[in-house]
């Protein structure tokens, strides 16, 4: 398929991608094709601003309380319990602050703002939680810069014996390994082609042996986190 | 809470979303009060079961506070990030489920419906919705009946043409073609009206 310059079809396979009309293998080759093209993903987010307000055409309906309230006990939002998210969430502020104290206030302005600039961007978030549906790990993909971030929020302890070992899962049932993570932490990990879209059904994280799983075909180790990707565009 | 705001005023949600991703409780809250009704209604539509579109809000509301961060108010309203996180997390769980839902007519509101159907009758402007989408029901309204069906059907139900075609009784030829011809209709229109 010769997609360059093709503008009537760029078009509309991205406003078919958009709608859902392109599907199975056409769809999975279209995120591939996205993976390398950005005026392709800007034509694509322009179709999804334009038909996502469809969206707004349904009826309201209000939902039960009990929505609320679980989504307050996942994100730990009670005033009482806020402190210890608040601080998590807040560790890249707290570097920022902690690396500028030595230096001057127009030195700290000059480092905020420039952190601001340099904002990634974010096209996909997944929340990876326990069995208690309590967030543990967020991993957003930058497919712009082909990043991964991940975000350790509330990991079990390790021993120095062990990892955590990142994994993107295909429909298919087949795992493949995107990184070790350092318990507490924030890191950067490249983004391979294969782990975001269609075909990726979840993400995991194992606990592994020192070094990660020796089966480079998937885990060793338990299962302690999981969830899916949402696209955000 | 305040409910003295509209739910779809965008400013009003976009600051709510930036102060949510300072991780502002009360901020996430009034958000949560003001656009929920709207996107569990359209978790409602695509899913047609409430113990499951409450699942899919529940979860969206979790993407959205760790994603508020990444939100970017210069290229995208805040109602559409928002409803996309929804649609998405709505068709994930229908795709790993497998779960047959019934397709029942409209997928519209019944107001909406009429305002495309007949916009003298019910001025879109008086519709609740953001201004993005009332300018994408003016274009909309412009199509004939069942060119908007097959786009809102393709849309709400995460259809591929045979489905839509199967749904409606129509020759998939003819799907293929209304949906292509309604789809670039609506973006010249959309350009004209100087959105996106």
């Amino acid at each position: 398929m010769k997609l360059r310059g093709n503008e009537t079809l760029r078009e509309r396979l991205a406003s078919a991608y958009v709608l859902g009309t392109l599907r199975g293998g056409a769809r999975r080759r279209f995120e591939g094709l996205m993976h390398d093209d950005a005026a392709l993903r800007r034509t694509t987010h322009e179709w999804n601003e334009r038909l996502g307000a469809m969206a707004e055409f349904v009826s309201a309906r209000q939902p039960g309380a009990h929505v609320w309230r679980a989504i307050e006990r996942r994100l730990d939002l009670r005033p009482a319990a806020r402190w210890a998210a608040w601080r998590s969430g807040s560790l890249a502020f707290w570097r920022t602050l902690a690396v500028a104290s030595s230096a001057v206030a127009a030195l700290l302005l000059l480092n905020v703002t420039a952190f601001q600039d340099q904002a990634p961007v974010v096209n996909d978030v997944a929340t990876l939680a326990n069995e208690q549906a309590q967030a543990a790990v967020v991993v957003t993909a930058d497919r712009e810069r082909k990043l991964l971030r991940v975000r350790v929020l509330a990991a079990a302890p390790l021993t120095p014996q062990q990892v955590l070992q990142l994994w993107a899962v295909s429909r298919g049932g087949q795992p493949r390994s995107l990184g070790l993570l350092a318990s507490g932490s924030e890191l950067t990990l490249p983004l391979p082609a294969g782990a975001i879209g269609d075909d990726v059904a979840m993400l995991a994280v194992s606990l592994e042996p020192a070094g990660g799983s020796p089966d480079p075909k998937g885990p060793s180790g338990p299962i302690l986190y999981k969830g899916s990707w949402v696209n955000v565009l | 809470m305040s409910t003295a705001t509209t739910p779809s005023d965008p400013a009003q949600l976009r600051a709510w979303l930036h102060a949510a991703a300072r991780h502002d409780g009360a901020a996430f809250r009034s958000l949560y009060d003001a656009s929920s009704p709207k996107l569990y209604g359209l978790a409602l539509r695509i899913l047609g079961r409430p113990e499951l579109a409450e699942e899919v809000l529940q979860d969206s509301f979790v993407a959205i506070w760790h994603g508020a961060g990444s939100y970017e108010s210069g290229l995208s309203a805040p109602m559409t990030w928002m409803t996309t996180i929804v649609r998405n997390k709505a068709f994930d769980l229908l795709r790993r489920t497998r779960l047959d839902v019934e397709i029942d007519g409209e997928p519209f509101d019944a107001t909406v419906l009429e305002a495309l159907r007949d916009p003298q009758a019910t001025p879109i402007e008086s519709l609740q919705m953001s201004s993005d989408a009332k300018a994408l029901a003016s274009c909309m309204s412009v199509l004939e009946e069942k060119h908007r069906e097959v786009i809102g059907m393709a849309f709400f139900h995460d259809l591929s043409h045979t489905d839509v075609a199967r749904q409606l009784v129509l020759p998939i030829g003819t799907v293929k073609t209304w949906i292509r011809r309604s789809l670039a209709r609506l973006q010249d229109c959309l350009k004209g009206r100087g959105v996106a």
